[in-house]
């Protein structure tokens, strides 16, 4: 199995799912985006799921996980991508991905991210006031 | 050719439930980005899993953000149906849409009370207008008046 590619745009990483993710996947991708992260600063971080056709309940949890963590690190995360069919079957799992925002495609998370982040920004001027 | 004949009715049958399918569950474009999925009679398990394959492939297909549940012309909103509702806004969320709850009655209101059923931080509106409007509002549209057209007639957007 490949590592999931992490690329950096302005303060941004995008990581794009090439095929199926597996347990050890996730982790190894878990640990490559907090490293990531680590290492640029970024404040939002955009995991493309379109080419994901099985979220089990680990894989969910990971990535619940994966936007918790990167929340702690003081960025955001955006899932995008998540197929229909997909998205039922969470659904029916009881997996609803509850805290982590999610968008239809890379364009429009971008734009979440970047409503995200105004959000934060505003709410930490208004804390120094 | 008696199996011929219950075979015609029952792929007539077919034909008829496919049918009534997929009039109970249109789902509309009713702006750039915002879909509308009025909702008439009770819903069910079946049912509501058609409903929410037919939304999400109608919000991948036309990039929607918002969708406009309106459950004016469902009778009877109990803890089942609040479920399915539930699911259906999960579901939604997870292509990126959010889900705008319109047309509960003040005696469905109450009942979802009365039952200790929460929404779970839906947003709901009373009307599908009121619902529109907000759907306006959160993609950053303004509807307004041209001053052309006389104020009964139709309003026009910007």
């Amino acid at each position: 199995m490949g590592r999931v590619p992490i690329i950096k745009i302005g303060d941004t990483l995008i990581a794009t799912v090439q095929e199926d993710l597996h347990d050890r996947d996730a982790l190894d991708l878990q640990a490559d985006v907090s490293q990531a992260l680590e290492r640029t600063g970024a404040r939002g971080v955009l995991l493309d799921l379109t080419v994901v056709e099985i979220i089990d309940s680990f894989l969910g949890r990971t990535i619940a996980d994966i936007a918790r963590l990167v929340r702690l690190l003081g960025a955001r995360t955006v899932v995008v991508g998540i197929q229909p069919s997909v998205a039922i079957t969470l659904v029916e799992l009881g997996l609803e991905l509850r805290g982590v925002p999610a968008a239809l495609n890379v364009e429009q998370g971008l734009g979440l991210l970047r409503r995200l982040n105004g959000r934060e920004a505003r709410n930490e001027r208004r804390r120094l006031v | 050719m008696q199996g011929d004949t219950i075979r015609e009715q029952q792929a007539q049958l077919e034909e008829q439930r496919q049918t009534i399918r997929e009039l109970t569950t249109p789902v509309l474009q009713v702006w750039d980005r915002i879909l509308a999925l009025p909702i008439v009679g009770g819903l069910d398990t079946a049912r509501t899993q058609e409903m929410n394959e037919a939304l999400l492939q109608k919000i991948v297909e036309t990039g929607s953000e918002i969708v406009i549940l309106d459950i004016t012309g469902v009778p009877v909103i109990d803890s089942a149906v609040a479920r399915h509702l539930l699911e259906t806004v999960a579901a939604a969320r997870l292509l990126g849409a959010e889900v705008l709850l319109v047309g509960l009655s003040t005696h469905t209101a109450l009942t979802l009370v009365h039952l200790g059923l929460d929404l779970g931080g839906v947003t709901t509106r009373l009307t599908m207008a009121k619902g529109l409007e907000l759907a306006f509002a959160r993609l950053g549209l303004r509807v307004v008046a041209d001053g052309v057209a006389p104020p009964s007639g139709d309003g026009s957007v910007a």
